[in-house]
């Protein structure tokens, strides 16, 4: 990043942050009612976008994020439902998550599928098998609860919106931290980036393109196998059928708009979750008698804005190998 | 990979694939001869826990109080694009009634009932501008409803402030269940804040977000709201579930007794405002199948569920105010829609 850019980063949060003290000192519950509302909205989104960039990053397009998603929830209800125990519910969803980013991976590394393809049977197969095998009679056992953090939690704003959540938001926040370190800063990190940009290249120095591309887009579906269990077992409590409602293609906005990079993502995240939380908000306080819808598009405005923008500056490009299967020449 | 590896691994999938096409628009079982009873639901699904899940019961229970030997069937609506198609999959298969659920298939029923006079039609939620003889409207006052549900939240809250997390403005019987409600708790409690959300989507994902209904349901939570209704298919239910989280805060269900479909709400349902469908449904169906229905618009019932485990909460002073709106609703000295 270069330096004036980072200024301008810095100077927009210091700005965010004024305002959104601002805000607070006017009105603090419908602050930290938003604001919350914000964070709990992003989690989701930057499980899946976290799942899209690993993906892209090593060459592979994910468009099956919301499979993935979708039959992660369904077994996450459902083994939690059956065991009585929230975590094995995780767990299993988790391990649903990377059985979804296996099949994937099959298609679209081992047998050469067409990526997008690959992505659709999952999107498609989810929706088909949740339907059919979802038993409505299943009762929900409740859902994570929220855990303080100690006195962290009793500070004015930041308590509430950051320190008194769930337990897998708490695990999102730190996996962007891992994930981060991950994709920049270690060997795996460096040749997963080689492998999306010159798969060619890689291999010359002995990477194993097509294992490692394997490895990450089976590991990338555990991450959206925590979404699901998050969508199922903290967000909502139950299953419903097509649940996930296109959050795992608003997850790929996600990741594009932040550059995928974590951090970014979830800047992105939090953005899309502050503009639906904001758009409640007007309604709840009858502030403008504008139509949801209109507020409900505004994140999609945005991105396209910011996308064309970025394109034009040219300072957004994909990884060069992205959607191109690797043939070992 | 090994080749005879990669050929199980294709077959899987071929497998996967057509199990998924198989149930994509999942039919309750085929049609086979005698006297047939189609139902269509709009996008939400038939064991969504509301509203089309108990248009689909009534059709059973129409079905089973026939004298024929009668089958009722469904289809689901995957996207709107595809009401017409799936009510000429009924027509096509001979069904003698069709019944299409929700206030978006408004127009193609009325297509499908012009083109097909000898097929008895049901629209549920569909207001009939003109009668045709075989399109009954099964129309709802919602607005009642909403009223009796929020002029008992209005006695309840304590905070006074009450929520309501909704479906989509884009469906009028959503609409006067907010009004109704709002309308309700001001008229027992002229001092409480009214404070409603509807969902931002279209009519495709409105009533299938659970997750959106919760979030927002924390949102209202968390700005002092005490008792919320939540009212619009699934993510209705995801705001019920919300608040069964918060100790102390009370929950309206929608449409059925949700104390029986949404068990997990139970720590926080106090009643639920009642379309009942199910019975309106029904009636239409020994109507349609003895030659009596009328065209144009039938008029069902609405009413209060039982409170269940909060039957201790709401005192006999409540009760006989209930009793008294409900007599204003139906002497129409009430009017839950001013203005």
């Amino acid at each position: 990043m270069k330096p004036r850019q980072k200024q301008l980063l810095y100077a927009g949060a210091a700005l965010l942050i004024f305002v959104a003290w601002m805000f607070y000192t006017a009105d603090g519950p419908q602050t930290t009612a938003v604001l919350a509302g914000t964070v709990r909205a992003a989690t989701l989104l930057a499980l899946g976008a976290m799942c899209g960039m690993i993906g892209e990053r090593s060459g592979v397009v994910n468009i099956g994020i919301e499979g993935q998603f979708l039959m992660s929830a369904f077994v996450a209800f459902t083994i939690a439902s059956m065991t009585g125990s929230l975590f094995l519910g995780t767990i299993a969803g988790v391990g649903m998550g990377l059985v979804m980013g296996w099949l994937l991976a099959a298609m679209a590394v081992g047998l050469k599928v067409d990526q997008i393809i690959a992505g659709t049977v999952l999107n498609i197969s989810a929706l088909g098998l949740t339907s059919f095998f979802y038993d409505r009679s299943a009762v929900g056992i409740g859902k994570y609860t929220n855990i303080d953090l100690g006195p962290l939690a009793d500070l004015p704003l930041l308590g509430t919106v950051f320190f008194s959540r769930p337990p897998l938001t708490y695990l999102t926040m730190a996996l962007l931290v891992l994930v981060h370190v991950a994709l920049f800063r270690s060997v795996w990190g460096m040749r997963t980036r080689a492998i999306g940009e010159h798969p060619g290249a890689a291999d010359t120095v002995g990477i194993d393109v097509l294992r490692l591309r394997y490895f990450n887009v089976t590991i990338a579906g555990g991450l959206a196998g925590l979404g699901g269990s998050y969508l199922a077992l903290e967000a909502v409590g139950t299953f419903s059928r097509a649940m996930s409602g296109g959050r795992g293609f608003l997850a790929l906005a996600v990741m594009i708009f932040g550059r995928r990079t974590p951090f970014g993502a979830y800047a992105a995240a939090l953005f899309f979750g502050f503009t639906t939380a904001l758009q409640n908000q007007f309604q709840l306080n009858n502030t403008f008698d504008i139509p949801p819808q209109f507020v409900g598009m505004l994140p999609f405005v945005v991105t396209i804005i910011v996308v064309a923008i970025s394109g034009l500056m040219g300072s957004m490009r994909d990884p060069a190998a992205l959607g191109q299967t690797y043939e070992k020449g | 990979m090994a080749p005879k590896r990669r050929h199980l691994l294709a077959l899987l999938m071929v497998l996967g694939l057509v199990t998924a096409a198989a149930c994509s628009s999942d039919g309750g079982g085929g049609i086979s001869g005698g006297y047939s009873i189609g139902l269509v639901t709009d996008t939400g699904k038939v064991d969504d826990k509301s509203f089309n899940q108990s248009a689909w019961e009534g059709a059973q229970d129409g079905a089973a109080n026939i004298p024929a030997s009668a089958t009722a069937s469904y289809i689901e609506t995957e996207e709107s694009k595809d009401y017409a198609n799936n009510i000429q999959l009924f027509v096509d298969d001979g069904a003698k009634i069709i019944v299409t659920v929700g206030f978006g298939l408004g127009e193609a029923t009325i297509e499908a009932a012009k083109a097909n006079p000898d097929v008895m039609f049901i629209g549920v939620d569909q207001w009939q501008n003109e009668a045709l003889p075989n399109l009954a409207g099964l129309m709802f006052p919602e607005a009642n409803a909403g009223f009796m549900a929020g002029a008992l939240a209005g006695m309840l809250t304590e905070t006074n402030i009450v929520g309501a997390v909704l479906g989509t403005d884009l469906v009028p019987p959503v609409v006067f269940f907010k009004e109704g409600w709002e309308n309700g708790a001001r008229y027992t409690n002229p001092g409480v804040q009214t404070i409603s959300t509807y969902h931002p989507g279209g009519l495709d994902v409105a009533f299938g977000d659970p997750e959106w209904g919760a979030t927002t349901a924390r949102q209202a939570l968390d700005q002092g709201a005490d008792i919320i209704f939540g009212a619009g298919g699934a993510t209705g239910n995801g705001a019920l579930i919300e608040v069964a989280g918060e100790a102390g805060a009370l929950c309206v269900g929608v449409d059925t007794d949700q104390w029986f479909t949404v068990p997990e709400a139970h720590p926080c349902l106090v009643t639920s405002a009642m379309k009942l469908i199910d019975v309106g449904v029904a009636e239409l169906i020994s109507q349609a199948y003895a030659g009596t229905m009328q065209g144009g618009n039938y008029f069902g019932e609405v009413g209060l569920a039982p409170h269940h485990d909060f039957d201790s909460i709401v005192t006999d002073e409540m009760r006989d105010t209930l009793a008294e709106v409900m007599a204003g609703l139906a002497d129409g000295s009430i009017n839950p829609m001013p203005g």
